[in-house]
């Protein structure tokens, strides 16, 4: 067998990996998960005589938040919505909505059932983003589990196969098989005695053979864990062939999918039942009578520390509103085209955030074609412009079904600078790379261009121009536009996070522009250290 | 804080708003353009409220445009002389927001964009004016000494405009991605006349010298 790693590099290896488990033992594996520093809302309720004014500008996740905590602590809260209706990225659509893309409005035409919906926005909701989970609770939003990995989804490369869709277990096992056997052969008793006591070494060769099912001899021969060519039940199972690696390592998609099960992608995820949108439901129920819609801000401007005053249109007639506090989710790069008298440095962090590019698109499926290949959920990678084929995880066993049929998720503009017609013809093409029915089976396709969608022209903002993470400098415009001009006007939105394009984000950013409101009010100072005068 | 309340009082009073979060779907049943200014639905996201521009999104200011020019941009963009660059996005964008613009819509945006106060714009690039001087002395021909424009000549005026956007223009000109269809008469003139420019210094340069005239 041709060796692939010198002994040397892989005692290198497991050395490091000795050294990472002694860091685990001290701190996450104890249970001290990273968690974020930023505290549930506690304000103080307010003079029901002498109520603080607040105006919310958009009804996103972040404004609805802001407007469901300060409304329950008394405040007087308005929220302006340019939109007819609330939420912003967080959007649903079903038979009969308007995607009100500029230039290019569509209605949506699928069957009008409670399950025939499509998550146009955040469609899945990972366990650990607690804030978000803690406002379904209280808001009474119904969940279900999501589904993203789903070893019977395909996968499908040009690259690997002859372009042939191969089923995500065969990826998977193969991968996990071959590097295992590069680990268990060079993983010989003198090694052994170097970083690790037996009884260690023997527990790591115990996993590295479980992880990649390795036969006798450390051999990987193939795994049943990605099925049976046939049989099974009632007479042997037959085992697959052993995919070919060499075909395995001309696509990127081994690292990728061998990541997916860990991380926000790995389970367990949630979806409300019914449309991610029951979240913007559950808060505007709560809301009743504070959301304004179809208002158009024309100017906010700080009033010498005394609040914060907003022109807008509504119907053609200009009005004024002014507040003690203004906290606003419009997209930071709308803000730039509405007048101000914000500082010049608060303007210039404003004009570096960069607008986010992501777009979908969706089919109604006339069956659930999928399901006939044992797909249940999940998701399908293709090296297509497409990306991705997402299943529904609800609805099985009904006639039909929506399903995700690109998912652009930032950093090109393929899919928005085609036509309607374009977009569609071109993810059916594509569809049909992992699906050959896939023609046939769909119809009355939607996209969703983030980048020009009415009132948002962007998805998820980026802080970042390099992959490489935040400069300083990038830090410090940051922290500039979270802090309050004027001491009065809070930007929140998952545009005033580290971590954008997540609903958690957009509450946190609005919870920690509450807390800093209520910090402020109390007098206690933001600075380190005791206030003199 | 009395104040205050009150004006708030008054907005409510004044705006009495539907409150229609019923049910989602229906909400959406037809476009609701008629019952507000088309230019606000759909203008005022990309060119800022009442036009005074947004760099960001690439949508330069309108307040201060004049009218026949307005005008004949937006039937330009509809008639995809303009926008078809697929590597400009702003452009592509201008060219399917204004597709469905019927002759009488078209009237309607100029005439209401016409009554938003001009606003001074921010000089933004930086060039050797006097080198632009003299560069803009064939610009002057039909933009005028002090770019005041010529509407018998087809020629807008240049003071009061975003430089960022000029500066994309003439690039687009340049390139023929605007000017280069045949039929499109004036962008035709103007392309021949971008040819006095044959650098992007010589672009800043003019362009330092048309912010001299705001």
């Amino acid at each position: 067998m041709k060796k692939f790693v010198s002994r040397r590099e892989l005692l290198g290896l497991i050395g490091k990996t000795g050294a990472t488990a002694a860091v685990l033992k001290a701190s996450t594996a104890l249970g001290l998960v990273p968690e974020t520093t930023v505290q549930f809302p506690d304000i103080p309720s307010v003079n029901p005589a002498n109520r603080p004014s607040v105006v919310i500008l958009g009804g996103g996740i972040s404004g609805l938040t802001t407007a469901y905590e300060l409304d329950k602590a008394g405040y007087d809260c308005v929220v302006l919505e340019a939109a007819p209706k609330a939420g912003g990225r967080c959007m649903t659509v079903r038979s009969g909505d308007l995607i009100d893309e500029v230039g290019n409005p569509q209605i949506c035409e699928f069957d009008d059932d409670p399950h025939m919906y499509f998550n146009a926005g955040p469609a899945r909701i990972p366990s650990t983003h607690r804030n978000l989970l803690r406002y379904c609770r209280d808001l009474g939003v119904e969940l279900e589990i999501f589904i993203n990995e789903n070893k019977e989804a395909y996968v499908q490369d040009d690259a690997m196969f002859n372009g042939k869709p191969v089923k995500n277990a065969i990826v998977t096992t193969s991968a996990r098989g071959f590097m295992a056997e590069i680990m268990a052969k060079n993983f010989t008793g003198h090694e052994l005695d170097q970083p690790l006591n037996q009884y260690e070494a023997e527990s790591l060769l115990g996993a590295i053979r479980s992880f990649g099912d390795l036969s006798e001899g450390d051999v990987f021969k193939g795994s049943t864990r990605s099925g049976y060519a046939h049989g099974g039940f009632i007479e042997h199972g037959v085992q697959k062939d052993v995919a070919d690696f060499s075909e395995l390592l001309k696509t990127d998609f081994m690292r990728m999918i061998l990541g997916q099960n860990e991380g926000e992608t790995g389970p367990v995820l949630f979806q409300p039942v019914g449309g991610m949108d029951k979240i913007v439901q559950g808060f505007t129920n709560k809301l009743e009578g504070k959301i304004y819609y179809d208002v158009m801000v024309s100017s906010v401007n700080l009033n010498n520390g005394n609040g914060v005053e907003v022109t807008y249109e509504h119907k053609g007639m200009k009005y004024k509103i002014e507040a003690d506090y203004c906290f606003n989710c419009i997209p930071s790069h709308l803000m730039t085209g509405i007048e101000n008298n914000f500082d010049e440095d608060y303007i210039e962090a404003m004009h570096y955030v960069r607008r986010g590019e992501a777009y979908k698109s969706a089919f109604q499926a006339k069956t659930r074609f999928w399901e006939k290949d044992d797909i249940y959920g999940g998701i399908s990678w293709t090296n297509q412009k497409i990306q991705q084929i997402w299943y529904p995880p609800h609805g099985v066993f009904k006639e039909k079904g929506v399903i995700l049929g690109a998912y652009d998720f930032g950093g090109g503009m393929h899919f928005t600078k085609l036509s309607q017609e374009e977009r569609l013809e071109t993810a059916i093409r594509q569809g049909q790379k992992v699906h050959p029915e896939y023609r046939d089976q769909v119809e009355k396709g939607i996209t969703i261009a983030w980048h020009r969608m009415n009132h948002m022209l962007g998805c998820a903002a980026r802080w970042a121009r390099d992959r490489g993470g935040m400069t300083a400098q990038e830090e410090h415009l940051y922290h500039t536009l979270q802090q309050p001009a004027g001491g009065r006007h809070y930007m929140i939105g998952d545009q005033i996070s580290v971590h954008s394009a997540w609903q958690e984000s957009a509450i946190l950013s609005a919870h920690w522009a509450i807390n800093d409101m209520v910090k402020r009010q109390s007098g206690i100072s933001t600075m380190p250290g005791q206030k003199l005068s | 804080m009395k104040k205050l309340i009150s004006s708030f009082a008054l907005v409510l009073v004044l705006s009495a708003p539907a409150q229609q979060q019923t049910a989602f779907a229906q909400q959406y049943d037809k476009l609701d353009l008629d019952s507000q200014p088309l230019s606000n639905k759909v203008c005022a996201t990309c060119h800022g409220s009442y036009g005074v521009g947004n760099p960001i999104v690439g949508g330069p200011s309108l307040a201060g445009l004049e009218p026949w020019y307005l005008k004949r941009q937006l039937e330009s963009f509809r008639a995809k002389y303009r926008g078809n660059n697929k590597n400009y996005i702003p452009g592509n964008e201008m060219q399917v927001s204004v597709a469905r613009l019927s002759d009488t819509e078209i009237e309607g945006l100029v005439s209401y964009i016409a009554t938003w106060p001009s606003v001074a714009p921010e000089q933004t690039i930086n060039g050797d004016a006097d080198n632009g001087s003299a560069l803009y002395a064939s610009c002057a021909a039909c933009h005028g000494i002090n770019g005041e424009g010529n509407e018998l000549l087809g020629a807008p005026a240049l003071a009061g405009r975003n430089d960022w956007y000029m500066a994309r223009q003439l690039k687009l000109f340049m390139s023929g991605d605007r000017g280069g269809n045949p039929d499109d008469v004036y962008g035709q003139q103007m392309r021949a006349g971008v040819q006095a420019l044959s650098s992007e210094q010589d672009i800043n340069d003019v362009l330092a010298y048309v912010s001299t005239m705001n």
